[in-house]
């Protein structure tokens, strides 16, 4: 057996355009002329060092051809340093075993060269290394584009295979998810109690952003127009009574419970001005009532409240009333109510005396 | 029995030199590097995830190439050395791998053969610098 047979088996070499022909013919090149150096030579004409090359690649690639097919031969599917022994002395073309020795590994001539070839360069110190470094090749270029392509294998992606049949090195299996319905995850569990508290105190959030807004609209109406509304009367109480409330609460509560109070006095005021310009009487009789809780006065208020309506100095001083104190105007309400009913007895014995004299 | 108590031990021997051979592998680094080796091999099929291996076939591709190269280089010698005008010149000292000398040295019938079969050639490569090309390059 000869290398020139094998070189006609029909394999398909490398084509020259390929780029890893290119690099590790030129690698095999340099590291042949290093050995070519060391038995002698000096200077190399190309086409023999080329054709040396090639002969020294093709070496390389028999050997791996019939190793590995001595070690398929029995069965196994990596090689073995018999399979290399053998390998050499198929390639070596000598006919030792005709004698019918028997194989085994150091019988075989091949090998007994090879180590006295190592022997004689290692006692001779003349070893000599690749001069240059090679890079780790072949270098996958699956960084770049393909990473999005190829599926990656179990060593890479971190998995177990499952079977021992399946070797780590072949890609992974897709996850079970894109295939089968599997259950949803419940990633935390239930808390009814906790998300109503965090309902509550988000709604709270909300609310006191409102009030805070609603205050700060009020707030300008009243430091920009300088007339004389009923808004801004009103709003000016309050603005006092907010600020007693706001000094006499300390901070932390200020946020939460009086707030929601002094946010709501400016509307509730404001709810209370439209109501006492028409209704003034019956309000504050509501008032009363809440206090006093007395039911005879509606029909005689109501009475009251359109008379008065003549009268110009009673009505202003109700406006009046509503300009000061909060803290006062209980006192002065009640004022006003006895004077009303003085003013309508007033006027009833005003009337009666009519009346009377008529009788 | 003794034949085979022989072979035996003589198995033993084999084994054990062939071990320690291994393991000097490790020693000395091949001209060759492992990287070229482990990748030619990879693509003929040889799988093996021993280094020594990979060196062992490194270290024969070497001898491979050293003996061809040292046929070429005997050939080279032999050669008669060219006119020398100057006295004071020496004989051939440039050596130059030129064709010529590596055919030869691939055709060469070795000793060991003991002449058995005369064609047949140590390294089985028939390599002949061509004479003319047929087509212009």
């Amino acid at each position: 057996m000869s290398l020139l047979e094998r070189t006609h088996d029909g394999e398909t070499k490398d084509p020259p355009s390929s780029s890893s022909y290119e690099f590790t013919h030129a690698a095999a090149k340099s590291a042949v002329a290093q050995i070519c150096e060391t038995v002698g030579y000096n200077h190399f004409k190309d086409p023999p060092l080329e054709s040396l090359t090639g002969f020294a690649i093709q070496y390389i690639l028999q050997l791996g051809k019939l190793a590995a097919s001595f070690a398929n031969l029995n069965g196994r599917s990596q090689c073995n340093v018999f399979d290399i022994v053998l390998a050499l002395e198929d390639l070596s073309g000598n006919d030792n075993n005709a004698e019918g020795r028997g194989c085994s590994a150091l019988r075989s001539v091949k090998l007994r060269e090879i180590i006295d070839f190592v022997k004689v360069s290692d006692d001779g110190e003349e070893e000599s290394l690749f001069l240059q470094t090679l890079p780790r090749f072949p270098v996958s270029d699956k960084g770049k584009k393909m990473m999005m392509m190829t599926v990656p294998s179990f060593v890479e992606v971190g998995e177990s295979p499952p079977g021992k049949h399946i070797p780590l090195w072949l890609p992974a299996f897709p996850d079970p998810h894109t295939y089968k319905e599997t259950p949803m995850w419940i990633e935390r569990g239930l808390d009814p109690r906790g998300d109503k508290i965090e309902q509550a105190r988000q709604r709270r959030k909300a609310e006191r952003a409102l009030l805070s807004l609603q205050r700060k609209l009020v707030c300008r109406i009243s430091s920009g127009d300088g007339d004389r509304v009923w808004g801004d009367m009103d709003v000016g109480t309050v603005k006092e009574v907010i600020r007693e409330a706001e000094s006499e609460v300390p901070e932390d509560e200020k946020r939460d419970g009086v707030s929601v109070v002094e946010a709501f006095a400016p509307a509730l005021e404001a709810a209370r001005d439209v109501v006492f310009s028409e209704d003034d009487a019956e309000w504050k009789q509501k008032k009363k009532k809440k206090k006093k809780k007395k039911k005879k006065k509606p029909v005689a208020l109501s009475k009251l409240r359109t008379e008065k309506k003549f009268l110009g100095e009673p009505l202003d001083l109700t406006l009046q009333m509503k300009g000061e104190d909060r803290s006062m105007s209980l006192r002065e309400e009640d004022r006003d109510d006895k004077r009303r009913r003085a003013e309508f007895i007033l006027r009833q014995c005003m009337e009666n005396p009519v009346d009377l004299n008529q009788l | 029995m003794n034949h085979g108590q022989q072979s035996g031990e003589a198995k033993h021997e084999d084994d054990a030199v062939l071990t320690e051979f291994l393991g000097s592998l490790m020693d000395y680094t091949p001209t060759i590097p492992d990287d070229l080796v482990e990748h030619y091999l990879a693509k003929s099929g040889f799988q093996c995830p021993d280094v020594r291996l990979i060196r062992l076939v490194a270290v024969a591709t070497q001898k491979f190439v050293a003996d061809v190269a040292s046929d070429a280089l005997q050939h080279c010698k032999a050669r008669p050395a060219p006119v020398v005008k100057d006295k004071k010149q020496q004989k051939d000292k440039r050596l130059i791998l030129t064709m010529e000398d590596l055919s030869k040295a691939l055709r060469e019938v070795s000793a060991s053969s003991g002449g058995f079969d005369p064609h047949l050639s140590i390294y089985g490569v028939n390599v002949k610098h061509p004479e003319y090309f047929a087509d212009s390059p």
